[in-house]
């Protein structure tokens, strides 16, 4: 958030934030995506921003590059944002309008999550860049978040072409100084920008119309523009070198390059923001001035490959890992494979001293992330566990079903994969029990539909749960076209649309609309729909426990005296279901006694572990 | 990374409130007109997973990260978790301000281990675990004195408080800080906790 107790001109801002403010000030017209870690958070800060940009969720990424291709035709700004695998989605869209460039400028802003703290694959997508044949601008901190924003949008007119905005989770998620300098340009009055004929919508075909005959001289002229960025590339000013020691040459981008600055800022450095195509000049200027380099960059050999190509071998990732993300130890072990530090003592061998060994921490076990106190993802779970049946499942906090206690889910690949996925098992009859698909209702809209059509067509049979939570609540409680708002408009009955009519009109018969908090209910209905032969849909409605906002039903639960401590609410995975701290506990696995759980004041009420214990020893509190 | 540099890492669990505390602290050094880098996590492992954030200002800062080893500071919510973080990020001054209070479900103490160390289950093992390896640790009640206080959700602020003593940021950045990063109800009862955690040393 802009705070509003500092200096308008100097701010600490996450680059999430700093590019939302970037394109404020480039007068961005539409700014559409679908959420995703680690982007999440750009579209509804720039929504707080009130620049005047028409800012919203769509269904899916593929949906929000069109839009923003179509806002460029008519010639504004268009700014589309998503996480690495999101730009998969989108990438149909993106590797045609890279033939036929743009109108108004189109920024692409891609963030990428090494080290995957929130994603199911570590894809490096500064590679589309290069498969798409478009440039790409990699910030390395918050005030170039917001300058390569606004410029990119210049870049994108200057050249006719899309341009990739390339961060990863430590520039997205890292807050940093940033000076904002310039105002967001006033709102134009309409009128007059219909009769600035450079405004006008202009038809043609030979840009826009990509059949054999159009398409083969667009992508003429998309390798006669990747000639000019290299020029631009060398000469702008955003590559740039800088000479210290010339023993020792650092080539790198992105958060690299503040690793690196830290680790060995003796060296020389290339640091490269505008990173497709490389300034292929600049390059062979440091090569011949510098002694020792090495490349410094996460996951792929991007660069490395890059430069390999301009027949100058240099070593990167001999010495750096091609997994995972780079963290400022792990440049130091580089540096010292590479020889950097030959003769020379680390910052940390210089505080050796300091230095202290606790290993004991190491000996913990890690503590997964677990389903929220009261999430109405967890009876359904806890059923599926017992019927014990294949579930092909999908992305959102759900995936969490898929770890212990609950182990209830056998896949998570990809966005919308479920329905897809149960089918195809399905038909392979590999387990006689009914094959399960599941996935959130942020997720069906994304992509879940399309399955579930291809699914009724092609006669498949397997039973569909769609967990409705009301929001897409992985990702922080963003609208979707099943809560009826979005970042521009309040929640309206008008917007919203009907899960079960959806799956109505597929003309799917058997559909079940269940309470996930009456969990007796819940696994009857299971077993129900699993009973049957048919393709039929499991729908849940109760709303998630976070947001829009954090529920209690007000109701409390204790466990009472007669407890054997059996384990099956334990089985839940509920955080407010806890043993005592008491020493024999560590003993539990072979002590006589067994520890007894406790509920503790974190409980908001759902009481389905009192349906699971069939004993009875779980009741509500009454409070008098 | 020069001599002034603070790198201050906050612990805790995803929910405990880690991603606010980190904020507070770091606008607060942000006000005194410092450089300053931090790096959050959001997603899933916010849901109830083990969640840093890192925090480092002085003249001039690189690298969002904390380095191994390097942390003048640890801050955690969760005893569990300081002990976990200890290990990879404290030497020998390091300080050390700690919940006494560790979370955790009841499935995951019931590790067929039965090594302290290898589950979640003795608190006051790990307390002394603790306090004979760091000189400079404090464990605090903050739930029994965010209880007292009359709401239990305040006892980061009361940490926040404990950890304020040990940096150059004057009290009244941080109160102006605190004021302007709760909800405006609960201004008072925040700043009272602040004030209760740093009156605790």
């Amino acid at each position: 958030m802009l705070n509003k107790t500092l200096d308008y001109s100097k701010l600490l801002l996450t680059g999430n934030e700093a590019i939302a403010l970037g394109g404020a000030r480039a007068g961005v017209f539409t700014a559409v995506g679908y959420p995703g870690t680690p982007s999440s958070e750009i579209l509804p800060y720039l929504s707080k921003l009130k620049s005047g940009a028409i800012v919203n969720w769509s269904i899916n990424e593929k949906t929000a590059l069109e839009i923003a291709i179509g806002t460029s035709i008519g010639c504004k700004r268009a700014m589309f944002t998503t996480k690495h695998v999101g730009l998969n989605v989108a990438s149909d869209p993106l590797m045609t309008l890279a033939l036929t460039g743009v109108r108004g400028g189109l920024v692409v802003v891609t963030a990428d999550d090494p080290g995957m703290h929130s994603s199911q694959n570590e894809q490096d997508n500064r590679l589309y860049s290069k498969f798409a044949k478009i440039p790409m601008f990699e910030p390395s901190d918050s005030q170039e978040c917001l300058d390569f924003t606004s410029k990119a949008f210049d870049v994108s007119e200057e050249f006719d072409t899309p341009v990739i905005l390339r961060t990863t989770t430590r520039i997205s998620h890292s807050r940093s100084v940033v000076v904002f300098s310039g105002k967001f340009p006033p709102k134009k009055d309409e009128k007059e920008e219909l009769e600035n004929t450079k405004n006008t919508y202009k038809k043609d075909i030979e840009k826009f119309v990509m059949v054999p005959v159009y398409a083969r001289k667009r992508h003429k002229a998309a390798l006669e523009r990747l000639k000019r960025l290299i020029d631009f590339s060398n000469g702008s000013g955003l590559n740039s070198i800088e000479y210290n020691d010339k023993e020792f040459g650092i080539i790198t981008s992105g958060i690299s390059y503040q690793y690196a600055k830290e680790i060995a800022p003796f060296s020389s450095f290339l640091k490269l923001s505008f990173s497709y195509p490389l300034p292929d000049l600049l390059i062979k200027d440091f090569v011949k001035n510098v002694k020792n380099i090495v490349i410094i960059e996460e996951l792929e050999p991007f660069i490395q490959n890059e430069i390999a190509s301009l027949g100058i071998k240099l070593k990167g990732k001999e010495y750096f890992p091609r997994n995972g993300e780079l963290n400022p130890d792990i440049v130091l072990s580089g540096f010292k494979k590479a020889g950097f530090f030959k003769g020379k003592k680390t910052d940390k061998e210089k505080d050796a001293d300091k230095e202290f060994d606790i290993s004991l921490g190491n000996n913990l076990p890690p503590r997964f992330p677990a389903l929220c106190s009261g999430c109405p993802h967890t009876s359904v779970f806890y059923a599926l566990k017992k019927l014990k049946v294949p579930v092909m499942g999908d992305i959102g906090c759900y995936t969490l079903g898929a770890l212990p206690p609950l182990s209830a889910m056998d896949s998570c690949i990809s966005m919308g994969l479920a329905f897809g996925a149960a089918q195809g098992l399905s038909l392979t009859k590999s387990s006689h029990k009914k094959t399960v698909g599941i996935m959130g209702d942020s997720t069906f809209f994304h992509s879940g539909i399309t399955s579930l059509i291809d699914a009724k067509y092609n006669n498949a049979k397997f039973t569909a749960i769609i967990l409705d939570n009301s929001t897409t609540a992985m990702t922080g409680g963003q609208d979707h076209p099943g809560t009826g708002g979005n970042l521009s408009f309040n929640q309206s009955i008008s917007n919203k649309i009907d899960i079960k009519k959806i799956i109505e009109g597929i003309g799917i018969e058997e559909i079940f609309v269940i309470d996930p908090y009456n969990y007796n209910e819940t696994f009857k209905t299971l077993k129900k729909a699993l009973d049957s032969n048919n393709l039929n849909a499991v729908i849940t409605n109760r709303p998630c426990v976070l947001y829009p906002k954090k529920i209690d039903t007000g109701k409390k639960f204790k466990i009472t005296d007669g407890c054997t401590g059996c384990d099956l609410c334990m089985q839940t995975g509920c955080p407010s279901i806890r043993l005592s701290y008491g020493k024999t506990g560590g003993k539990s696995a072979n002590a006589e006694i067994k520890p007894i759980p406790f509920i503790d004041s974190s409980c908001i009420g759902c009481s389905v572990c009192k349906d699971i214990c069939v004993f009875n020893f779980i009741e509500e509190i009454k409070l008098s | 990374m020069d001599d002034l540099t603070q790198n201050i890492l906050i612990s805790g669990i995803g929910g405990q409130g880690v991603v606010l505390a980190g904020r507070i602290i770091s606008l607060a050094a942000f006000e005194s007109g410092m450089d300053i880098k931090t790096s959050e996590v959001h997603g899933m492992s916010q849901r109830g997973g083990s969640v840093t954030t890192h925090i480092r200002f002085g003249r001039k800062i690189f690298s969002p990260l904390i380095p191994e080893k390097s942390a003048t500071a640890i801050l955690s919510f969760d005893i569990y978790e300081t002990l976990r973080y200890a290990g990879s990020f404290a030497n020998k001054n390091t300080i050390i301000i700690s919940s006494y209070d560790g979370k955790t479900p009841a499935w995951t103490s019931k590790t067929k281990n039965d090594t302290i160390a290898n589950n979640f289950t003795d608190i006051y093992s790990i307390a002394s675990l603790l306090k004979d390896n760091f000189k400079s640790l404090t464990l605090l009640d903050d739930k029994r004195i965010a209880e007292n206080l009359g709401n239990v959700k305040v006892s980061n602020i009361i940490l926040i408080g404990a950890l304020s003593v040990f940096t150059d940021i004057k009290e009244e950045i941080w109160l102006k800080i605190i004021k302007t990063n709760v909800p405006e109800k609960t201004a008072d009862l925040n700043i009272k906790a602040f004030m209760k955690g740093r009156a605790s040393l």
